[in-house]
């Protein structure tokens, strides 16, 4: 038996340890550790509840947003405060540009080369790369010309002996199966990408007024002064501009992103029966559509074991049972205390023993809904809107079937979602999804205020006696919740449960594993000192450890690095 | 169309990492820039950083950079230091991220034209002890050198008469913690 302990697993910023134990070729247990401390709800504590928002975009270097975001609907949901129409929209533009951003980083630059062999592209044809391309989309930076520069580069960086940041890659490994060509395709929007991401950032910094930490949001609405006669605010200028940068990023994430899902997904379809976990799913609703936040374009509801006939709604945030259902245990992390506790009274004091397998391991607890471990992630948000008939979802869900159909006959069905493969689709299936969905709320914004509503902020006033909230938010990595107990205006307690929690949860006090433990049981490695499969699965849920424990020393380990205990 | 990056790159929780957040902030409000500058507090952004980089003419990062120098100096470093292992980034999310991201940058052919490093060499970066002395009596001084390397490459800067106040919203704690300690 080989125990592989792979440290750290992800390829930004973040401290996440896997640990497994393989027999005979196929991992038979599997412990996600988190190697450092989320201090920041203990500076939260005592600060201005108007202004939580500045600290709590300071979870995580990379998602930002979403935490401010979060930080002022749970401030807004304990003074039950309605925002301005106009606010709701702008705020869900920018999480929208800020989600559209993190998944095709996520696909492209950070898990893309698990399955894309960069050694193999000198041996493709460009021309037959350019008609099975074209084959796939009308995109317009698919010609022989645009990839057989692409080749060119990448023999010179293969030439040049130094591959740089890509000399960790697993190249040559028996688990890659793309063709030459395939892999040249690939690596070539790999690379269009950088321009993309750039172009839903400015997305965010119009709205935002800067990224990646914005600045126009206040507790009651946003900051943004509408005038659209005016130069200095929000106008028919910016609204056009946005408008242009949408027409531009939108072909990319349907006419490549989904593509580039398929074309993995035909090509490894073993990943569609590989990975699936926990099978309890959870996503929040979002995108509201009125200032009560009444009306949402994205469902939220729960899924048990996997049932896609039965979800539950959660229709709205004030949903009595969500805040009801969530818990987080310390029996398995470094923290005082076991609980279960509700994040209302929950508490982080620092228990560290070092790792231990059968005690605590993890600076991450254990969230649980009803006490059970959940899935959250663009693949709870698309199995719950499947499962729910929403017409959206179905829609691009059916196209990435089609499509994938089309590559080579696979037929797939939304149960077969529910796997590694399912949560690399479910991203681009979502980001397809949010495309069309910015362009709605940019219209409804502009309509509202062409309608003469200029309005983006209701003044919060906070009553001296102890108030509490919970704000939701259904970020790129999941369902995300913060819940904040205020008193004179101040938070005397400050939670956040985040999708990576949710994701990366250990075991329970009962000894249930969450969901990237689960998943890992059964993953074949065919080499234990490259465990490939392992980090495919791993990165099917885009672990973002920054934001789930963070901060309290450096490690000092560079690259990633496997063990073989 | 901006042109110019001016970086502050560190995590503002961790003591002397929160250098590059403080330098920027302050030459912001010291100096006047033309609009093709852009100053921009980016914490720890890892591989996000891309998009900060693109086609830009110039890039000057600030951050926390331990070198053979006494605590509290300022060098200005090149992607050449960095390679020999003369100079080291903090080794927090953000040390892959600067050099990973300029490396996709350049395959993709939109890397930035110059790029330098204004490093201070830190004393500590814990969490939540606040910037040091040392530290943090060298902000005014990075401003300048900031002001000085974009002068030297012939972008205009003038310094502000007076200054206006930095918006250190990270540092509000800290004060009114010291000063309930002492």
């Amino acid at each position: 038996m080989a125990r592989i302990s792979i440290d750290p697993v992800t390829r930004i910023e973040g401290h996440l340890r896997v640990d497994v134990e393989v027999e005979g070729g196929v991992v038979n247990k599997a412990w996600a550790s988190c190697t450092m401390w989320r201090g920041l709800e203990t500076i939260l504590r005592g600060r201005d509840a108007r202004e939580g928002w500045v600290f709590a975009q300071r979870f995580c270097g990379v998602c930002t947003t979403v935490h401010a975001v979060a930080s002022v609907r749970a401030v807004e949901d304990a003074l039950s405060l309605e925002i301005p129409p106009n606010a709701q929209y702008i705020r869900n533009l920018i999480l929208i540009g800020h989600a559209l951003h993190d998944h095709i980083v996520h696909f492209y630059h950070l898990s893309a080369l698990d399955f894309v062999d960069i050694l193999q592209i000198p041996k493709a044809d460009p021309t037959k790369a350019a008609s099975i391309a074209e084959g796939m989309s009308s995109w317009t930076g698919n010609s022989r010309q645009e990839l057989a520069a692409v080749q060119m580069k990448v023999k010179g960086l293969v030439a040049s002996g130094q591959l740089g940041i890509f000399s960790h890659g697993y190249w040559g490994h028996p688990a890659m199966k793309l063709s030459p060509e395939v892999n040249l395709i690939l690596f070539s929007h790999y690379l269009q990408a950088l321009d993309f991401q750039r172009k839903s950032c400015q997305v965010v910094a119009i709205l935002g007024g800067k990224t990646p930490h914005i600045q126009n949001l206040a507790v009651g609405g946003v900051m943004n002064a509408i005038n659209l006669d005016s130069l200095a605010t929000l106008n028919m200028d910016r609204l056009g501009m946005l408008q242009s940068i949408l027409e531009d990023l939108i072909p990319f994430v349907q006419q490549v992103f989904l593509p580039d899902t398929c074309l993995l997904a035909a090509n490894y379809p073993e990943y569609l029966h590989l990975g699936r976990g926990v099978d309890n799913y959870l996503a929040v609703p979002d995108l509201p559509l009125d200032a009560k936040a009444s009306k949402f374009d994205l469902p939220g509801g729960v899924i048990m074991d996997g049932n896609l006939a039965g979800v539950r709604p959660i229709v709205d945030w004030q949903d009595a049972e969500f805040r009801k259902a969530v818990t987080e245990d310390s029996a398995h992390a470094w923290y005082k205390g076991a609980g279960p506790l509700q994040p209302y009274k929950g508490e982080q004091i620092p228990d560290y023993t070092d790792f231990k397998e059968n005690a605590k391991y993890t600076w991450v607890k254990a969230p649980r809904y009803n006490g059970s471990p959940m899935q959250a992630g663009p693949l709870a948000n698309v199995l719950v809107g499947y499962a729910s008939g929403h017409a959206l979802t179905r829609k691009w869900t059916n196209t990435a079937f089609d499509r994938i159909a089309a590559v080579n006959g696979l037929k797939i069905t939304p149960n077969d979602l529910q796997s590694t493969m399912g949560r690399y689709l479910a991203r681009s299936i979502r980001s397809s999804m949010l495309s069309d969905l910015a362009l709605e709320h940019l219209q409804l914004l502009k309509t509202n205020i062409l309608n003469g509503d200029d309005t983006t902020y209701n003044a919060p006033q906070f009553p001296t006696g102890e108030i509490m909230g919970m704000g939701m938010h259904e970020a790129p990595r999941g369902a995300l919740s913060h819940w904040v107990v205020i008193d004179k205006g101040a938070f005397t307690n400050y939670q956040a449960v985040v999708p990576t929690t949710w994701n990366a949860s250990p075991r329970d006090e009962k000894g249930v594993p969450g969901p990237y433990e689960t998943s890992l049981i059964g993953s074949p490695v065919v080499d234990p000192e490259k465990p490939l499969e392992v980090l495919r699965t791993v990165h099917s849920f885009d672990p973002c450890m920054a934001c789930s424990c963070h901060t309290l020393d450096v490690t000092g380990k560079e690259i990633a690095e496997v063990k073989i205990l | 169309m901006t042109l110019v990056s001016v970086i502050g790159l560190g995590n503002v929780f961790l003591g002397d990492d929160g250098f590059g957040p403080l330098a920027v902030e302050t030459f912001r409000c010291e100096y006047e820039c033309p609009l093709s500058v852009e100053v921009l507090d980016l914490g720890t952004p890892g591989l996000d950083l891309a998009p900060y980089l693109y086609d830009q003419q110039l890039v000057i990062v600030v951050d926390a950079v331990h070198s053979d120098t006494a605590i509290g100096t300022l060098s200005i470093f090149h992607e050449d230091d960095f390679l020999s292992h003369k100079a080291k980034l903090r080794i927090t999310g953000h040390d892959p991220g600067l050099w990973d991201a300029l490396a996709h940058l350049r395959l993709a052919g939109h890397a930035p034209l110059d790029l330098i490093v204004l490093g201070v060499n830190p004393e500590a970066c814990g969490f939540a002890e606040g910037i040091s002395e040392t530290v943090r009596s060298t902000a005014s001084r990075a401003s300048s050198m900031i002001a000085q390397a974009l002068i030297e490459r012939g972008i205009a800067c003038f310094h502000r008469e007076p200054a206006s106040t930095p918006n250190l919203w990270w540092m509000r704690m800290e004060q009114v913690e010291r000063s309930a300690a002492a």
